[in-house]
């Protein structure tokens, strides 16, 4: 009896460990948009595959998107790469998550609605699992 | 086609709803205003400023007339439902970040779970003042066909926001439908039923006065 009971558990939780094994797996190419700057989240985190994106979007430059900006002008030659947007998008102490936020939606769907093309919908990029 | 549909709606839309609500608000105010110094110029004599908050105070909270004493059902619902659908729209997340993205201005807003709880209170309220018209004989004798359309108006864009916020068949297209119906609702308050939002401080104070300078008594 007892040893059917183990059985049982051990069945369970190799179960659930391989359904957790395959899904990190099959996840490994998805990243989301994210930013160490937001405590608690608002809505589901932004799911966003960079190079698939770039290919459609027929972005080559990196500073299209990682831009870096001095005195209000946007440097041609430079880029962000590897920065949060925090660092500079929720940088002053005045500045709120909501700053932070608008960022992120100008950058976001500011441009697909200039493009006319991409998410610009609320749940269309903050998917509910 | 839906992002252009969209892109309207949230655009050039709001401003005509906004200037509609505006401008439509203050000439049914002024327009009123000069009917009453036409045809019912008594009310000016007799308005008072006192009188008039003691009435407003007294109808504002829960309770504190006898007519709400007699409805408990129809107080609760009725304080729950304006309370609500007031609430909802200014302090909801997703809206005051439109604010924040359009004019770079913000406010608190609410957890989107309390958000939600409480468009669906609106809902609910809604199917009781529904009901209340079929089924109670002398609110049935007072509707007509604009009673049920207003309370639709009043509903939509409260079954759309929650069927879009929580991402339903097709809720790109309830998204859509969420902001027109309520761009529509904001239109029509200053020229339907929905205008008691405008006149209800004015006719409430006027019969405090009335009960209260010249009566001597309560209206409550």
């Amino acid at each position: 009896m007892k040893k059917n009971k183990i059985l049982l558990y051990t069945v369970v939780f190799s179960f659930f460990l391989l359904i957790r094994i395959f899904s990190a797996v099959s996840q490994e190419d998805i990243e989301t948009v994210d930013d160490s700057a937001f405590k608690k989240l608002t809505r589901p985190p932004v799911s966003f595959f960079h190079d698939e994106h770039n290919e459609n979007a027929n972005i080559d430059e990196c500073n299209v998107c990682h831009h870096m900006f001095e005195d209000g002008e946007k440097l041609e030659y430079d880029d962000s790469i590897g920065m949060e947007c925090s660092a500079c998008h929720y940088s002053e102490p005045r500045e709120t998550e909501a700053d932070l936020i608008r960022s992120y939606h100008l950058q976001c769907s500011g441009c697909h609605l200039k493009q006319k093309t991409g998410p610009v919908m609320c749940g269309e990029c903050h998917r509910k699992k | 086609m839906l992002h252009d549909l969209f892109s309207f709606v949230r655009g050039p839309m709001v401003w005509i709803a906004f200037t509609v609500f505006t401008v439509g608000s203050l000439y049914r105010l002024i327009s009123m205003w000069r009917l009453a110094k036409k045809k019912d110029s008594v009310i000016f004599n007799y308005f008072s400023i006192f009188f008039a908050i003691r009435s407003i105070g007294h109808w504002i909270l829960p309770f504190a007339g006898v007519n709400m004493r007699k409805h408990p059902a129809m107080t609760v619902v009725a304080f729950l439902f304006h309370g609500c659908l007031f609430a909802v729209p200014i302090f909801l997340s997703a809206h005051v970040i439109l604010f924040k993205e359009s004019w770079n201005i913000s406010w608190w807003w609410m957890p989107d779970m309390a958000a939600d709880i409480m468009a669906m209170i609106v809902i609910g309220c809604c199917l009781f003042f529904l009901g209340r018209r079929i089924f109670l004989k002398e609110v049935r004798y007072l509707t007509s066909v604009s009673d049920y359309l207003i309370l639709a108006a009043v509903a939509v864009p409260f079954i759309s926001g929650v069927w879009a916020y929580h991402q339903w068949a097709a809720f790109q297209a309830a998204l859509v439908i969420h902001i027109v119906s309520g761009e529509i609702m904001l239109m029509i308050i200053p020229f339907t039923k929905l205008s008691h939002m405008l006149f209800a401080p004015f006719t409430r104070g006027y019969m405090g006065s009335e009960f209260g300078g010249v009566r001597n008594s309560k209206d409550w």
